[in-house]
């Protein structure tokens, strides 16, 4: 290409970009939306994942069980209140709203023989009631299964030394764990799923919009027609519309990703409070992530978006491409090994484990950072080809 | 100066779709329906001159400037623009035209001017000359109140004058018009036909216009010369008095329905 020509088709990209930001910028109600979720939408994540991780914390805080039927096992009771608990008697109406999943508890039931049967070791049966479909029962289940255990092996215990035999000929190891993970690990273990999906959501549904404007809103409107029959090149064409395309999905990325900074303050879980720690630097990491895949995204959805001659013809269409981009991610919770080398290869699921890595406070190789944005380069650029065709090919409706 | 010869165009028959026939264990793909839209389809439009192409709704005229535009490609004949060729210099030929075509297609969230100078970029003016050609146009076309509002409540009248300021903003030598009068009161179609008739005069330019219409008035009116066309071919050319000569007809809506309506019916076929 012979240098005035690269300058007309870099002022003819320049004019399509600034046309397409100024319209962009004048739908004012679809980018005041756009941006509002980006932004609202961090603090709501943690909100929600804070919630249900403080629900567990002060299940166990509480330190109550309900139990049916204690006193037929005075020893039990002792050694539950010794434990710093409280038993408390279910409301008569306990088992119904257990079943409904009304009752966020487990309640245990012993029976009248219970305290005979154990001093003759018959095996007495107790019973522990829990709806295996409410999350605060299941804990309560454990919780109360865990303090049945402790209590037989204190009774083996003491019954083995009232005979004189050593206790390690009961339990011949002790077991100790400890946790290797960092505190930014254990606290992407709660926030880990979350989080980085609903940033790559947030970037796929914000550069939707704008996508389909500027390629499907031009058939509809019938402005492509006109636009066609001017001596732009197709490159410029594309690469205009594009670029606005994905400077919005990139603003969308950033803003979301800085929205994690202030949402802290909302973590209502103590725990979380105190292991989620989220700073400037992550939130500058997780943009330069998203780029790539911004870019990416914005040129796929224009691609699909302008085989529809209508904006609803193109929303059928990228309901498919986001469904793919959003289950991606998926495959990385179906798999408990370590992370293969091909997730690097995926558009989505290589971002989502970047961004697992960086809230981590996992170190990342260079070629981690470069094999997703070489793949997300690739995509933006058979995108773009497809969509400088079509334009042509699409202008008479 | 803009020359059509001998310009044909086929379409697959709307709705029909790639149907798929199983003989044996194979799938062949059936012959698809199509329509001859345009066939030999000539015109030769100098400048200086308005050459109106006149046809029932149907007739391949839209189809016919769509292919003078660089829309869509002929299977056969040759497209020329000041001598060059739509087909092989595509865009050379469409920075000599301006074009007004069927679909006026604003753009409804931008002002009339910013659409003048989004063209005008386009067509490879610099900001400055399409800021200053909007300001020419709008004197012109009495744009001026209407310049920096957003599109959006426009009336028809007033997208088509935007619209055609939008195709002048490059001051080309040679104006194609689609049914430019659709949905114009009586006031703003003549004033529409007092800015053509000045385009095309020396002050004006001596521009090469040509205009697609169904509207008799429209051509007895502004024509030099006239094309008429019906079921997608040449059925007569020349001035409204030679063509009224020639079906000896005194009124030229007339000479038009004799010449328009007894040509013979479009080709309908398959593609094998």
């Amino acid at each position: 290409m012979s240098r005035p020509a690269v300058g007309k088709a870099l002022a003819q990209w320049g004019a399509v970009f600034i046309k397409e930001i100024k319209d962009a910028w004048r739908d004012r109600r679809t980018l005041r939306m756009v941006l509002l979720l980006s932004l609202v939408q961090g603090p709501l994540v943690l909100l929600l994942v804070s919630t249900l991780a403080s629900e567990k914390e002060n299940r166990i805080d509480k330190r109550e069980i309900y139990a049916q039927g204690m006193q037929y096992a005075p020893g039990l009771q002792n050694f539950i209140e010794r434990q710093a608990y409280t038993i408390k008697v279910p409301p008569a109406d306990a088992m119904d709203k257990l079943a409904a999943g009304q009752l966020e508890d487990a309640i245990l039931v012993v029976p009248a023989d219970f305290e005979q049967r154990l001093h003759t070791m018959e095996m007495p049966t107790i019973e522990i009631y829990a709806n295996s479909s409410s999350r605060g029962s299941d804990t309560a289940r454990d919780l109360v299964r865990k303090l049945l255990q402790s209590y037989a092996q204190e009774r083996v215990a003491l019954t083995l030394v009232l005979r004189g035999v050593a206790v390690a000929s009961l339990q011949p190891l002790e077991v100790q764990e400890r946790d290797m993970a960092n505190a930014n690990a254990r606290a992407a273990q709660l926030t880990g799923a979350m989080i980085p999906l609903y940033v790559l959501i947030a970037v796929l549904t914000g550069a939707m919009g704008a996508a389909m404007d500027s390629t499907a809103g031009e058939r509809e409107r019938s402005s492509l027609e006109p636009l066609m029959m001017n001596p732009v090149s197709p490159w410029a064409l594309a690469l205009g519309k594009w670029g606005a395309v994905a400077l919005l999905a990139a603003l969308i990325a950033l803003l979301t990703s800085l929205s994690f900074i202030p949402a802290q303050l909302l973590i209502r879980s103590d725990v979380l409070q105190a292991l989620f720690r989220y700073g400037l630097a992550d939130a500058l990491r997780f943009g330069l992530i998203c780029l790539p895949f911004a870019g990416a995204v914005a040129a796929v959805l224009m691609a699909s978006s302008i085989r529809g001659k209508s904006i609803k013809e193109a929303q059928a269409g990228n309901s498919l491409v986001l469904m793919v981009f959003m289950l991606l991610p998926l495959v990385s919770l179906l798999n408990d090994a370590a992370e293969p080398d091909w997730y690097y290869l995926v558009p989505s699921l290589a971002q989502q484990t970047l961004m697992l890595h960086v809230l981590r406070a996992e170190p990342i190789a260079l070629w981690q950072w470069l094999l997703p944005s070489a793949i997300g380069v690739v995509l933006t650029i058979a995108g773009l080809a497809y969509v400088g065709r079509a334009m042509r090919s699409n202008a008479v409706r | 100066m803009i020359l059509i010869d001998k310009v044909s165009k086929r379409f697959a028959a709307q709705g029909t779709g790639t149907r798929w026939q199983r003989k044996g264990w194979r799938l062949h793909r059936t012959a698809q329906p199509w329509v001859q839209a345009v066939s030999d389809i000539s015109l030769h439009a100098p400048n200086g001159q308005i050459t109106g192409l006149l046809g029932p709704n149907g007739a391949g005229k839209t189809s016919t400037l769509r292919m003078l535009a660089g829309l869509l490609a002929p299977d056969s004949g040759r497209l020329e623009v000041d001598g060059l060729s739509v087909t092989q210099e595509r865009a050379k030929a469409q920075a000599r035209m301006g074009i007004l075509a069927d679909a006026r297609g604003l753009y409804p969230r931008l002002t009339a001017r910013e659409n003048m100078v989004y063209f005008g970029r386009l067509q490879g003016l610099s900001a400055p000359a399409a800021h200053a050609r909007a300001e020419q146009l709008a004197d012109l076309l009495e744009l001026r109140p209407l310049l920096d509002r957003a599109t959006e409540g426009f009336s028809q009248g007033e997208r088509v004058k935007t619209a055609l300021a939008r195709a002048l903003v490059h001051d080309p030598d040679n104006i194609i018009l689609d049914e430019p009068t659709n949905g114009l009161d009586v006031l703003a179609t003549r004033a529409l036909r007092e800015t053509l008739l000045h385009l095309c005069s020396p002050e004006g330019g001596s521009k090469c216009i040509v205009f697609s219409t169904h509207i008799m008035q429209e051509v007895e009116r502004l024509c030099d010369q006239v094309v008429v066309v019906a079921h997608g071919r040449n059925v007569a050319s020349g001035s409204v008095a030679d063509l009224l000569a020639q079906t000896g007809q005194s009124d030229f809506e007339d000479a038009f329905v004799h010449l328009a309506f007894a040509a013979t019916p479009p080709q309908i076929g398959v593609v094998p």
